[in-house]
């Protein structure tokens, strides 16, 4: 097994960002659109997390197991996870509004169909 | 205790403190919420303004720590004078378009809520020197952006709003991904350090988290063509919410890639690219639009875009020192211009620009609209004017001459679309009745002109042009304007009053060339508006803005740098744009006028900064170019002025202005302001001979001069109306100065000074007379007058005597002035040029016959019995001009020796007629037998014409004055097709054909906006990379 975990998350990562981009791009359907979007979202923090991972590497706590001096070579870096954290809060709040549109929007025309919201133009 | 309530990072606790508590405090009272959003945002504004004081003080940038620990450790926040000023800025909108939008926010707790975090999340974006914080604050931002747009019901608000939600989501998980990967080579997230550490940035992650995170900003600022989503925002949004989302979160992400731009060294090239595409083509495209918040979509992404190429190009010249200047001015002036233009939409709430005319009758709301649309054009005395100006100078220095077309052409668009806007606002033909709008929703409007004429003072002071002298035709207008209740002759009597004291104060340094001009402007133009005397109706704003024109005038005459030279031009077109569209008649051709006259403006910018690029300074009086650029130099400021002047193929503003202006004031353009471009072609000539520059572009402006004066003389002689004669007239005596002033000779300059003195006389004794005419027997048609000599006698002499003199017969000063100028061309051997004038003095003898002939002699009208003679505050005037003509006539010495006075140190350098006195002059070119001859061929001309039309006119009746002229008008039209007309129609129709082409890439689909944010990625994913070096070189 020569392929780290890291890769192999990564690739995941990156896949689930281009299912979601095709997702948006073909449905027309706004709910479609917007599980689209939330791909993207999950593929990215798969990305960012797997960006912080040391080959190897334990859990990022100091204890007797992981001394303070050797834990920026044996742990994984702890940043990205909690920048995932926050990522993944605004993933979600931006669903919401999104989902909310999406809701307003059905009720305005009785349709999900995004060809149908195009009143401004040129 | 002050101190610790001043830290930065209470703008946060108040946000999100006073977010939190807002539905708290709604279960407690419905009153609650407000109260507590009116004192977190007062708060937030307070603080700002605090830190900003303290950082201007001298106190240093704030930085405020946070969690204990230092950065990269913990979030840090800074607060400098750029952060300041922008944050403060910032709050200061908010607070006002708080105001603005009460009604709405007030309903309902939420929107409070979210309005108070959008305001919060700005400043943070601005503040924050930590690259992961930044991306939250720029999510806040987001968010509760899209909550304020569903606000809006309507199902085209929500669609927008969706638009906008997919665009934007798109580009921050960019930005998302690009910081982290970023955090992933430089191992920190703090701005600061990942500048140190800008190096550690390259390899194939390190330039895609570059590339993901530049992508992002420029998308978030609306790039041409990914910015449909943008755009709809604007034009459905209320118009509270857009101008926040214009300014507000534009400001942010303005600044965002403001502080990141260090990072961003090796792709400068590649973001003026997209900025000054979007600059061009988002004003292109706002060419065609006819929904009032979907043009101000428009007109803000192109600032926004301009704001950025002044950044980028600016940073890549090394001229950072002009950044607060240019990049300051441009942004605060566009926060607070679009501001309120977008509060008045609101406010006028009428969607469609056609609509407008419903504010027609309201001074105070069109004083503010106009101020604003000065504003957002880049016009006097606005900040962004001085902005553009020092921009255009760093251009020219840096030698990015291709950027200076790019900005020029952008401009324009924008000028024109926004005073097409203002031509429907004042058209005042709305299918609705009129409109008033309440004081207190005036408030941020009034407010923001206050605070937008302020800061322009202060953009004056930074660009070193700061000074009472300057600003007094302003200060004195707006002093008039306090005096507008009284009735109108007492205000023109004040401003007479007012013109001539400062005036004489302001001209009492200024010598040579312009001394003799201010000698001839400052008594004309006072003698000339005196004539507004005989007008009793309000003309609301009439006299302060006469004050100004002739006030700029003198202050041009007196500029000694280029920067005050091109400032009070400027003043001058817009003084006498807002004036000529004061008859409801010449709105058309006002808008036409003020479209020239700013395309010329903006050659004489673009020819001062090549010029002051090759001089190293923008005094007047060291301008002198040598090499390469002098002909360029030489060539656009001469263009200029020639568009300014009339000249033929470009005169297409000339004849509807002057026919269709106030009659008064047709005379003040016709006399007066046409010679400001005269001094200009005078000065610009004087750059070309003191740099001995060749010949060969004189030779040119001389054919020019009288290729003008012919087609003049022909247009005059086809006009029935006697105002378009007069103003075709105008066009063909100006040729004859040009023509003498491309002599480049003594001669050539003496005759051009008097033709000067004699021109201004002369129309204005023939408009006011005309105006006379028109007053007492109602019409301008040269077909309905005659015989009015008996009615009118003493205006019938004053025109006599004027046309005597304008055709150049002895023995009043046209005589001396005409030959004069056969003379010095026959001396330079411009024979082709001597023949035409020839041809042209012989259709000129021809129009002014029929001038005199149809309109004081004739047989009489039976509707004309009654007409009485034009009242006194007309001919007094006349009069005056008269006399001197007759001066001018009979002493010219009185006039000739400081002409030659003023002449003769000009030509110090390359002499040609050093020492020779006028009596020499006189003495070696003897008018008489130039005279002679050319009246001859003139008289021989007339008597072949006469035979012709007898031999022509087959079996018709009486021979008469008006057959003669019908007989020749179909003879002449042939070669009077409108050629000029067509063209300019064409090259419009050209534009907005293109315009309309560009528009269709703005298909309204949600799917293909984010389609185009995508491959604008890929676009400066592959530019930034690839070809980044090539594109930076250019």
């Amino acid at each position: 097994m020569g392929l780290p975990v890291s890769h192999i998350l990564l690739a995941t990562g990156f896949l689930l960002v281009l299912i979601g981009l095709w997702g948006l791009l073909t449905h027309r359907n706004i709910l479609r659109i917007i599980i689209g979007f939330s791909l993207i979202d999950t593929g990215l923090h798969i990305v960012m997390v797997a960006s912080g991972y040391v080959t190897g590497g334990t859990a990022p706590i100091a204890d007797k197991a992981l001394p303070i001096g050797e834990a920026t070579l044996r742990a994984v870096d702890p940043v990205p996870s909690a920048l995932v954290v926050t990522a993944i809060v605004i993933g979600f709040s931006v669903t919401a509004v999104m989902l909310a549109f999406a809701i307003r929007l059905y009720d305005a025309k009785k349709t999900l169909s995004i060809d149908a919201f195009t009143e401004s133009k040129w | 205790m002050v101190e610790g309530l001043s830290q930065p990072l209470n703008i946060f606790l108040l946000g999100l403190g006073g977010g939190f508590l807002i539905p708290l405090l709604y279960r407690f009272g419905k009153q609650l919420p407000g109260i507590a959003f009116v004192i977190s945002l007062g708060g937030m504004t307070v603080i700002s303004a605090i830190c900003l004081l303290s950082v201007l003080s001298g106190g240093g940038a704030i930085d405020s720590y946070t969690a204990g620990a230092m950065p990269p450790y913990s979030i840090n926040l800074r607060l400098g004078p750029w952060e300041g000023v922008f944050a403060f800025s910032v709050n200061i909108i908010a607070v006002l378009g708080a105001w603005h939008l009460w009604e709405r926010l007030r309903a309902s707790y939420a929107v409070l809520l979210l309005y108070l975090i959008l305001v919060m999340g700005i400043n943070g974006m601005i503040m924050t020197r930590d690259l992961f914080n930044l991306f939250v604050f720029l999510e806040i931002v987001s968010i509760a952006t899209y909550g304020l747009l569903g606000t809006e019901r309507t199902p085209a608000a929500l669609s927008a709003g969706f638009k906008y939600i997919m665009a934007t989501v798109l580009a921050s998980s960019f930005f998302l991904v690009g910081s982290v990967l970023l955090y992933h080579v430089t191992g920190t997230l703090n701005i600061d350090q990942m500048i140190e550490q800008r190096a550690a940035i390259t390899g194939p992650i390190g330039m895609a988290a570059l590339m993901f995170v530049l992508s992002c900003l420029i998308v978030e600022l609306k790039p041409f063509p990914a910015n449909g989503w943008g755009l709809d925002v604007y034009e459905t949004a209320p118009a509270g919410v857009a101008a926040l989302v214009s300014v507000g979160v534009s400001a942010g992400v303005f600044f965002a890639l403001f502080k990141l731009l260090p990072i961003f060294e090796q792709q400068l090239g590649v973001i003026a690219l997209s900025a000054g595409l979007t600059f061009v083509f988002s004003n292109l495209v706002g060419l065609r639009q006819s929904k009032v918040q979907r043009m101000l979509g428009y007109s803000s992404i192109a600032q926004m875009a301009l704001a950025v190429l002044a950044l980028a190009l600016l940073t890549e010249l090394g001229a950072e020192a002009s950044l607060p200047l240019v990049v300051g001015g441009i942004f605060l002036n566009h926060l607070f211009a679009k501001a309120g233009l977008f509060w008045l939409a609101g406010i006028i709430n009428r969607q469609q620009i056609r609509d407008w005319g419903a504010v027609a009758a309201r001074p105070s709301v069109l004083f503010a609209f106009a101020v604003l649309l000065i504003a957002i054009s880049g016009l006097p005395p606005f900040p962004s004017f001085w902005a553009k100006w020092e921009l255009v100078m760093q251009l020219a220095e840096g030698r990015l001459y291709f950027w200076i077309g790019v900005l020029l052409v952008g401009s324009l668009f924008e000028v024109t679309y926004m005073f097409r806007w203002f031509r429907q606002a004042i058209r005042g033909e709305s299918r609705e009745g009129g409109f008033t709008p309440a004081l207190s929703r005036m408030l941020p409007v009034y407010i923001c002109v206050g605070i937008l004429a302020a800061s322009g003072y202060y953009a004056a002071t930074r660009a070193g042009a700061a000074s009472i002298w300057l600003f007094a035709p302003l200060y004195i207008g707006g002093f008039l304007c306090l005096f507008e209740r009284l009735p109108a002759r007492a205000r023109c009597a004040l401003m007479l009053l007012a013109v001539l004291l400062v005036g004489i104060w302001m001209g009492r340094d200024v010598d040579g060339i312009s001394q003799l001009f201010a000698a001839l402007l400052l008594p004309g133009g006072l003698v000339v508006a005196s004539a507004g005397l005989y007008r009793v109706d309000p003309r609301p704003g009439y006299y302060p803005l006469m004050a100004v024109l002739l006030l700029a005038i003198v202050c041009l005459l007196g500029a000694s740098t280029s920067l005050e030279f091109f400032f009070c031009w400027e003043l001058i077109t817009l003084s006498s744009y807002f004036l000529i569209s004061m008859r409801r008649e010449a709105r058309g051709h006002a808008l036409r006028f003020l479209i020239f006259s700013l395309a010329s403006a903006f050659l004489l910018l673009a020819g001062f900064g090549i010029a002051t690029a090759a001089n190293g300074t923008v005094a007047l009086a060291a301008f002198e170019i040598a090499g390469p650029d002098a002909a360029a130099a030489f060539a656009l400021l001469a263009i200029g002025l020639l568009i300014k002047a009339g000249a033929v193929g470009v005169h297409v503003w000339l004849p509807g202005t002057y026919a269709e202006a106030d009659d008064d004031l047709s005379a003040m353009l016709s006399a007066v302001v046409s010679k400001v471009a005269m001094f200009g072609l005078f000065m610009v000539t004087y750059i070309a001979i003191r740099s001995e520059l060749g010949l060969d572009l004189a030779y040119v402006m001389g054919w020019i001069g009288v290729l003008t004066t012919v087609a003049g003389a022909l247009m005059a002689l086809q006009q029935d109306d006697v105002k378009r004669m007069l103003a075709y007239s105008s066009m063909s005596q100006i040729g004859y100065i040009v023509t003498a002033i491309a002599l480049m000779s003594h001669l050539g300059w003496v005759t051009a000074l008097y033709l000067v003195a004699n021109h201004l006389m002369v129309k204005g004794i023939l408009f006011l007379a005309v105006a006379g005419i028109i007053l007492r027997a109602g019409t301008r048609r040269l077909d309905a007058c005659g015989g009015l000599a008996r009615n009118m006698p003493f205006t019938f002499a004053a025109a006599v005597i004027a046309l005597i003199s304008m055709s150049g017969l002895p023995p009043l000063a046209g005589f001396g002035g005409k030959w004069l100028l056969l003379s010095a061309m026959m001396d330079r051997g411009w024979y082709g040029l001597v023949a035409l004038g020839v041809l042209a003095t012989l259709i000129g003898l021809l129009y002014m016959f029929r001038l005199g002939y149809s309109v004081f002699l004739g047989p009489a009208r039976p509707t004309h019995q009654e007409v009485r003679e034009a009242p006194a505050a007309l001919l007094v005037p006349q009069f005056l001009l008269v006399t001197a003509i007759l001066v001018l006539s009979f002493f010219p010495k009185l006039f000739m020796e400081p002409i030659s006075a003023a002449i003769d140190p000009q030509f110090a350098s390359t002499l040609v007629w050093e020492g020779m006195s006028l009596e020499l002059i006189y003495g070696t070119w003897n008018p008489v037998p130039v005279m002679a001859v050319s009246v001859a061929i003139a008289a021989v001309g007339l008597g072949l014409m006469w035979f012709l039309y007898r031999v022509g006119r087959v079996g018709s009746a009486a021979p008469g004055v008006t057959r003669f002229y019908g007989f020749y008008k179909p003879v002449f039209a042939p070669i009077l097709t409108p050629y000029a007309y067509a063209f300019w129609r064409g090259i419009s129709g050209l534009v907005a054909n293109a315009a309309g082409l560009v528009a269709r890439i703005y298909g309204g689909n949600g799917q293909v906006y984010a389609l185009y944010v995508l491959y604008y990625v890929a676009a400066i994913y592959f530019l930034g990379t690839v070809f980044a070096p090539e594109i930076s070189s250019f």
